[in-house]
Formats: C-alpha cells, sequence, structure tokens
C-alpha cells in the first residue's frame, strides 16, 4: 500500500463499496425484516388458526411471484452483507486489524454464498 | 472553626529525562465546592509541587486546553467539579491514545497533521475580488455546517475513541467533523479534494460507530452523526468516479 508523507495510504479503498452495503443493508434489516416478521411471525398466526393456514398459503404463492422473489432477494441479501461488514468491523475492533484484508474473504464471501443460495432457493419456488 | 476539609487527587507523573517509568502521585487539597479538578491541580503547582506539568489556558471550557482523563472519562478539567467526586479520590491522567510528553501534557503532533490532512478551510476554484463583497449566506446554508464548527480541538474524542487507540491511519472523530464542516459549507467547492482524502482505506472508514466522540464532546458537535453523513457522501463520490472515471466533474480539484 502505498504511504504519503503523514505515513497514511494515499489512495482511496474500496471500503466506500462494502460501507454502501452496509447502509443499504442496515435500512433493510432495521425497517423491513422486522416489518416482516412481525406480520408473518406474530400479527398472521395470532388470529384463527383456519384463516392463519389459508393466510400462509396465499403469501407463499405471493412469494412466486418474480417481483416479490426481487424483493425478497434485495432485502435479505442487502441485511446479509450488512451482517457481513458489521462481523468483519468487530472482529477487527476486538484485535483482528492486521487481517482487515483476509477477513472479507470469509465475512463478504458468506453473504455472497447465502445469497446465491437464496437465489436457488427463489428460482425454485 | 470548623477543620478544613480536603481531597485527595492523585496525579500522573512522568518526567521522561529522570523517570524510567510512569508512576502516580496522591497531593491533599482544600476542598471547595465551587472548585474545579483544573483549580485544584493549579493549586498543587502554585503551592505544592512546582514541577507538575499540565496544559490550561482559559478555564471556561473555550480553548480545549485542559482536555485529561478524570477518573478514567476524557474531560475538561476546567468543567469537571470536585463536589462531583467528593468525598473520593480523583485520579488524574493525560489524555489516552496519545505520546505522553510530560506529566499531564500529551504530544499533539500526530493530531495536528491529521487536521491538516482534512484541508480545514474554505477551498475555492474562482476567488471573487474583496470589492465584490462577502460570499453570502442563507441561514439555512448555515445551519448546515454550524454545529460541525463548535470544535474547540479539545482531543476528548480522540481520548474515547476505540479505534483511534488502534488504528493509526484513522484520521478520528474531530478532523473528520471539521473535514465535513468544511464539505457541507455553501461556500466552499473543495469537496471532492477532501473527499480524496477521507476515502483512502481506513481514514474515514475505520469509524465503526462507537459513538464515544459524541458522547464526551464538551461542545455538542456530534462528530458520529459528521462522519456517518461524511461516509454517504463519500459513498456517493465513490460510485460516481466508478460510473465516470477520471473527468467529466466527478473529481473536481482532486488533481491540484
Amino acid at each position: 500500500m502505498s504511504r504519503g508523507k503523514s505515513g497514511r495510504p494515499t489512495r482511496p479503498s474500496g471500503e466506500a463499496f462494502w460501507w454502501a452495503l452496509f447502509s443499504a443493508g442496515g435500512v433493510m434489516a432495521a425497517i423491513f425484516v422486522p416489518a416482516f416478521i412481525l406480520a408473518t411471525g406474530f400479527l398472521l398466526p395470532s388470529g384463527d388458526p383456519a384463516a392463519a393456514a389459508e393466510g400462509a398459503q396465499r403469501l407463499a404463492a405471493l412469494a412466486g411471484w418474480w417481483p416479490v422473489k426481487l424483493v425478497l432477494l434485495g432485502v435479505i441479501t442487502l441485511s446479509l452483507f450488512h451482517c457481513a461488514h458489521r462481523i468483519r468491523h468487530t472482529l477487527m475492533d476486538l484485535g483482528m486489524r492486521n487481517l482487515a484484508g483476509f477477513l472479507k474473504l470469509p465475512c463478504y464471501g458468506g453473504a455472497l454464498a447465502g445469497t446465491v443460495w437464496l437465489a436457488l432457493v427463489l428460482w425454485g419456488i | 472553626m470548623a477543620e478544613t476539609k480536603t481531597i485527595t487527587l492523585e496525579l500522573f507523573r512522568y518526567h521522561p529525562e529522570t523517570d524510567s517509568e510512569p508512576r502516580f502521585q496522591s497531593y491533599e487539597v482544600p476542598y471547595d465546592e465551587d472548585w474545579v479538578v483544573l483549580d485544584a491541580i493549579n493549586w498543587i503547582k502554585d503551592y505544592v509541587d512546582g514541577s507538575v506539568t499540565h496544559r490550561w489556558s482559559c478555564r471556561m471550557g473555550v480553548c480545549g486546553s485542559c482536555g485529561m482523563m478524570v477518573n478514567g472519562e476524557p474531560k475538561l478539567t476546567c468543567a469537571a467539579f470536585l463536589k462531583n467526586y467528593y468525598p473520593f479520590p480523583i485520579k488524574v491522567e493525560p489524555l489516552v491514545n496519545f505520546p505522553v510528553e510530560r506529566d499531564l501534557v500529551v504530544d499533539m503532533e500526530g493530531f495536528m497533521d491529521k487536521l491538516q490532512d482534512v484541508k480545514p478551510y474554505i477551498i475555492r476554484d474562482d476567488v471573487n475580488d474583496t470589492s465584490e463583497g462577502e460570499y453570502l449566506q442563507t441561514p439555512a446554508e448555515l445551519a448546515q455546517y454550524k454545529q460541525y464548527s463548535m470544535c474547540i480541538n479539545c482531543m476528548l474524542c480522540y481520548s474515547a475513541c476505540p479505534v483511534v487507540g488502534h488504528e493509526d491511519d484513522f484520521l478520528g472523530p474531530a478532523a473528520l467533523a471539521l473535514g465535513h464542516r468544511y464539505n457541507k459549507d455553501s461556500r466552499d467547492q473543495g469537496q471532492s479534494e477532501r473527499l480524496e482524502v477521507m476515502l483512502r482505506s481506513e481514514a474515514m472508514w475505520g469509524c465503526t460507530f462507537v459513538g464515544e466522540c459524541t458522547v464526551v464532546c464538551p461542545k455538542h458537535v456530534d462528530p458520529a452523526g459528521a462522519i456517518q453523513q461524511a461516509k454517504a457522501m463519500g459513498a456517493q463520490e465513490y460510485f460516481k468516479r466508478f460510473v465516470m472515471p477520471k473527468g467529466a466533474g466527478a473529481t473536481k480539484g482532486a488533481g491540484a
């Protein structure tokens, strides 16, 4: 890494890219994911069981519609990258700063693997 | 007459020319509920031990010189009242995350370098002649950056920030907030030039939004908020450069 007079790196880095994914994922994880969990995990099952079962079926059918698949892919993928970035920086805070570059592989690689798996699942619905 | 109340101050002492390692020295100081920790240290220097070394100037939270660790917390000693600690002893140390020069005085050079890195001044492509008058600004434009301009460079935020402690390349809360202050100034045209510095790997992205900088700031600057806004601005700039590499106005002033 090239360093300037002050000893600090002189080149812009790709951190902006990972932070943008982290930031977008933060919005998803903080707003959309809790809303989905509230709707599908608490509100729907709390009513009449027969109506809940019917509701669940209709939701499953909705998830087969491709615009909904795209929304799910976006929300979950960005949340995964949010999580990956937070874990990487937490590990750095815990003393693994020298491994900052290497940590990208398991963290963002894990998020990418989750994205691929999710895409396959959605494809199969 | 009632016996004079006293309070114990444990001062961090280190004179590099004679001491092989730092030590703590206790002093009994008259207790006055109007006194602040700085008054007590000044009393020690004036009446007990003239060799105690510390920085101070205004005594009213304006100059930013008297920042020290008071019972492990970064504080302006001119604003830390003895009555908030009495009757327990008060431990005073130099600001952490800085090299110690002597006793309670830290070496500010690294901090000053970081301040310069963010070019904390108005940069213009076209400079108007003074006969044309001032660069006018609306109250709304002033409100965009006013809060971030209140920094007194007391460096408490650098002592509170865990990232400053283990990442030399991190520019730190005050410098980033100051850079952001100029980026948000409607009279300024040097945003790209400043972001060029802030986009470097750990310069700004090292911040993990712990937020302690904002908690300890005596002037309510909210550096943590400034850094988050600066990151959003930096990410936009990054993608702009990605879409329009080398030119098309995206890197205005960056090569200067």
